[in-house]
């Protein structure tokens, strides 16, 4: 029996860093098929390379055995794959039928929509969806959403069904159902593929699991032949020996979160009764499956999100200061947001600009009535060089124009020039190449040595367990266990899929 | 429930050659490019030709209205810049337009549209004729107390938008447009009631007395230019020189990012906005004391859209507004003489400087994005 899609070889680098490294997949019609791995594993960087958004600078493609080039993702769906993404790719004021429309054009706009609705009712049927065509994308659950989604790829005939991350948004229930669905597809004749890092969904719902790992696929095996520790271990690899760190001399409590309580903007609770303490000179790391509330808690800190209930208090002076948004700079806060283009730089200001608001109201760069363009641009050059901010051709230059790895430098840069006593980095080096990610560890390490707090969240478990002189594990929005350094491994891999 | 057409299924995957799945017959399409960046000068180039076309189109409409092409060039150009007398009424026509133009543009720097421009001049005007009506205070400070309270009221006016959007999440693009009409409607109750001047009985405020009235300096040019020249060096001191507009470009460029940076970001906003407010309260109070010496029915008529369209051309920059104020200024008074002259009506105007945005906003299209024809 031939394979539904094959992919051999697949290399992809994005800006140096080598996303993709002779990826190897194979998925078969009627079974559904896990792609299992860390965040950064390069999951859904693989799919996306199946799925027509990215071109792969390297290696092979086969549907159905015959070599195929995708141009983008509408050749790949004549080629029969569909793929439903993470993040929904839906227009919220149009109704489910026109935007299934959107993506499946048809020859007239109402005669087309007639068309549509059809289908749409029949796939609703026969999955059990109970979707109306006629209702708005934004009265709908996410839920249901995602099922738009799955009912828009299968009306343009998809019989490779690639599902990134979907049960994320999920609660258990709409999970298990949603993934029962999936095996009805997969037991119709199609090829589904689930992208996820949840162990469980893997054990009870696929027929094989492909764990993939640094860009690389590295074992397949039958999900059910072998043990969730076995998985584990393949997930997290064993052979990478953390590189030599020296141990701290953790000083006295900088940094105390009680009892913390966050929700996100559409209400739903993200953060529930989290505590952690962190010491001067020490860097504690949260590690942890994304999106178990380690965005709204980073958020919090940079002062964005106002806590439900619980306490963020902060040693100023010899007291604990409890610190409210607005406040967390004063005290001497310094974020480095993980998505650096919307939190932590205004793309579209100058190089200078986005250098200098770390400290235009401390009156260092004139009063309230002038702002002295010159001095921001003297300690912009300066920030610049120490911090080895590359690709810098004017100061003028937008921010948006340097490169991640130097656009974080440039984060780093204005952060650190305050000395700020308490730091809190949100994986501080996604996206960034090995050089790069060297120069922000060793920024990290050096605040430590100069005696600062530093709180590490981080999806990357490399990372965690590289910096970190404890390890505190968040699922669901708490602090399920704590490692001490050196961490185990196994065993902080092991307590963040087991709960998650 | 996967329904494969048969044919189609083989005609795809048949055999190693993959032919390409059946089209409908097109004779092209066309495809678009978001771009990266464009050169400066070639923005430039793209933003000049499109007022050009706003004005050729202009010009054939009042070709066709009845206005020979000739006299277009005299009236436009000849007539308002190389006589003194005309020159000084472009000069005083364009004071308020830059003080609203201004006003759009201060809140236009932190997101704000503000619409409201007319309801907040109708308030200026009409809290400025309260002291003239009244006799408040000494007569030698009766101006510049009615410049003060024509600001404030401007500011109270707005005030009432920027609150139910901080508060309620309440668009102000609506809020402010609607709130036009309540204060429209409240100068009507005003004019044809209680304030009717009693000299005419026509639906206007008694006549201002001369020390109420903005007077004209030395060579003849009106008070009101200097105001406004004065308050659009305090706007452009504010956006390009203070601290307040330095967290403006960031509250701009990246709200959340400029929270994330302890920007005052409340305060921020409320200042620009409540500015914008007091500028139109003040355009009010310039259209009042100055133009027609009493509160009018009218007088507030155009100068909200004007304001936008100002801020709009001279994109959000105050010194490039001002110079924008001038330009509509012209079109103003030619417009005047077109409708005493021509018997064309003075909505032309407005037809005319919608054109104009139509054409600029239609050019942001070509700067943004390459178009070309694939066959």
């Amino acid at each position: 029996m031939t394979a539904a899609l094959e992919l051999r070889q697949i290399r992809k680098s994005f800006d140096g860093f080598l996303a993709l490294n002779n990826a190897d997949f194979t998925a078969m019609r009627g079974e559904v098929h896990a792609l299992l791995g860390e965040n950064g594993a390069g999951k859904s960087s693989l799919m996306n390379v199946a799925a027509g958004l990215y071109a792969a600078d390297a290696g092979d493609m086969l549907v159905d055995g015959a070599p195929v080039r995708l141009s983008g993702p509408s050749d790949a769906a004549a080629h029969r794959i569909g793929m439903v993404h993470q993040h929904f790719k839906l227009v919220k004021p149009f109704t489910v039928a026109e935007n299934v429309l959107l993506a499946n054009q048809r020859r007239g706009f109402a005669s087309g929509l007639r068309e549509i609705e059809g289908e749409i009712r029949r796939h609703s049927n026969s999955l059990g969806f109970a979707i109306d065509p006629d209702r708005r994308v934004d009265s709908l659950s996410i839920a249901e959403q995602q099922r738009v989604e799955i009912i828009k790829v299968l009306v343009a005939g998809a019989e490779i069904l690639i599902l990134d991350e979907p049960t994320a948004v999920l609660t258990d229930d709409e999970a298990e159902r949603l993934l029962t669905t999936a095996r009805e597809i997969a037991r119709s004749g199609a090829a589904v593929i689930l992208v996820t890092h949840k162990l469980s969904d893997v054990k009870s719902f696929a027929d094989y699991v492909t764990v993939m790992r640094a860009g690389s696929a590295v074992a397949t095996v039958n999900p059910r032949a072998v043990s969730a520790a076995e998985l584990t271990t393949l997930i997290v690899g064993t052979s990478i020996a953390p590189p030599p760190r020296q141990a701290g001399t953790p000083g006295p409590l900088r940094l105390n979160v009680s009892k913390l309580r966050c929700a996100r903007s559409d209400g739903h609770v993200m953060v529930s009764d989290l505590s952690f303490a962190v010491h001067g000179g020490e860097i504690y790391g949260i590690a942890g499956v994304g999106g178990n509330g380690q965005t709204e808690l980073a958020e919090t800190f940079m002062g964005i999100r106002e806590p439900l209930a619980g306490a963020i208090e902060i040693e100023e002076g010899g007291q604990f200061v409890n610190a409210g948004p607005g406040a967390y700079r004063d005290l001497g806060v310094g974020s480095i947001p993980a998505d650096r283009y919307s939190y932590g730089l205004a793309t579209s200001l100058p190089i200078a600009d986005n250098f200098a608001i770390g400290q235009v109201h401390t009156g260092r760069y004139g009063t309230w009535v002038h702002v002295d363009r010159k001095t921001m641009r003297t300690a912009a050059e300066a920030a610049i060089r120490d911090f080895d901010v590359q690709g810098v051709r004017r100061l003028r230059q937008k921010a948006g124009l340097l490169s991640g790895g130097n656009a974080q430098k440039l984060v780093i840069a204005r952060e650190f020039s305050r000395n700020p006593t308490v730091i809190v980095a949100h994986s501080p080096s996604r996206g960034l190449d090995v050089r790069a990610t060297a120069a922000v560890y060793a920024r990290l390490l050096g605040a430590r040595a100069a005696g600062a707090a530093v709180g590490l969240i981080s999806d990357d478990l490399d990372e965690v367990l590289t910096l970190a002189d404890r390890v505190g594990v968040m699922t669901r929005g708490r602090i399920i266990a704590e490692f001490a350094a050196p961490a185990d491994r196994q065993a902080v891999g092991k307590a963040m899929v087991d709960h998650a | 429930m996967l329904d494969v057409d048969a044919k189609t299924e083989t005609a795809i995957f048949a055999g190693g050659a993959k032919p390409a799945p059946p089209r409908p017959f097109r004779i092209g399409r066309l495809n678009l490019e978001i771009r990266q960046q464009l050169p400066a000068w070639q923005q430039a180039l793209i933003l000049g030709s499109a007022i050009l076309i706003g004005l050729l189109l202009s010009g054939v409409v009042l070709v066709i209205a009845g206005v020979s092409a000739r006299d277009l060039f005299n009236e436009f150009i000849v007539n308002t810049l190389f006589d003194g007398q005309n020159l000084r009424a472009v000069l005083f026509q364009a004071s308020p337009l830059i003080l609203v133009g201004i006003g759009a543009a201060a809140a236009l720097r932190v997101r704000f549209w503000n619409l409201g421009i007319e309801g907040q001049m109708i308030w200026g005007g009409i809290c400025a004729t309260v002291l003239s009506l009244y006799h408040v205070g000494p007569d030698a400070t009766r101006l510049p107390l009615m410049l003060v309270v024509a600001a404030l009221a401007g500011m109270a006016w707005v005030l009432i938008a920027i609150f139910f959007k901080m508060r309620f999440g309440v668009n102000e693009i609506i809020s402010t447009l609607l709130m036009n009409y309540i204060a429209m409607y409240f100068l009507l109750q005003l004019v044809y009631g209680p304030w009717k001047d009693p000299a005419d009985g026509f639906p206007h405020s008694p006549a201002f007395a001369p020390y109420e009235r903005l007077p004209d300096l030395m060579s003849g040019f009106n008070s009101a230019l200097l105001l406004a020249a004065i308050l659009t060096a305090v706007v452009w001191w504010l956006v390009h020189v203070s601290r307040a507009g330095f967290y403006m470009n960031f509250l701009y460029a990246n709200d959340r990012m400029a929270l994330a940076m302890g920007a005052p970001t409340r305060a921020i906003t409320l200042i620009a906005v409540l500015l914008s407010g007091a500028l139109s309260g003040v355009a009010g109070f310039a259209v009042t004391a100055g133009q027609e010496g009493r509160l009018t029915q009218s007088f507030f008529e155009g100068y909200g859209f004007s304001g936008i369209l100002i801020a709009f051309l001279g994109r959000s920059d105050p010194l490039a507004a001002a110079i924008v104020a001038i330009l509509v200024a012209m079109l103003f008074i030619t417009g005047q003489s077109l409708q005493v002259f021509y018997q064309i009506p003075f909505a032309m105007v407005q037809l005319i400087q919608a054109l104009i945005v139509i054409c600029v906003a239609a050019s942001e299209f070509i700067v943004r994005h390459r178009i070309h024809w694939v066959r």
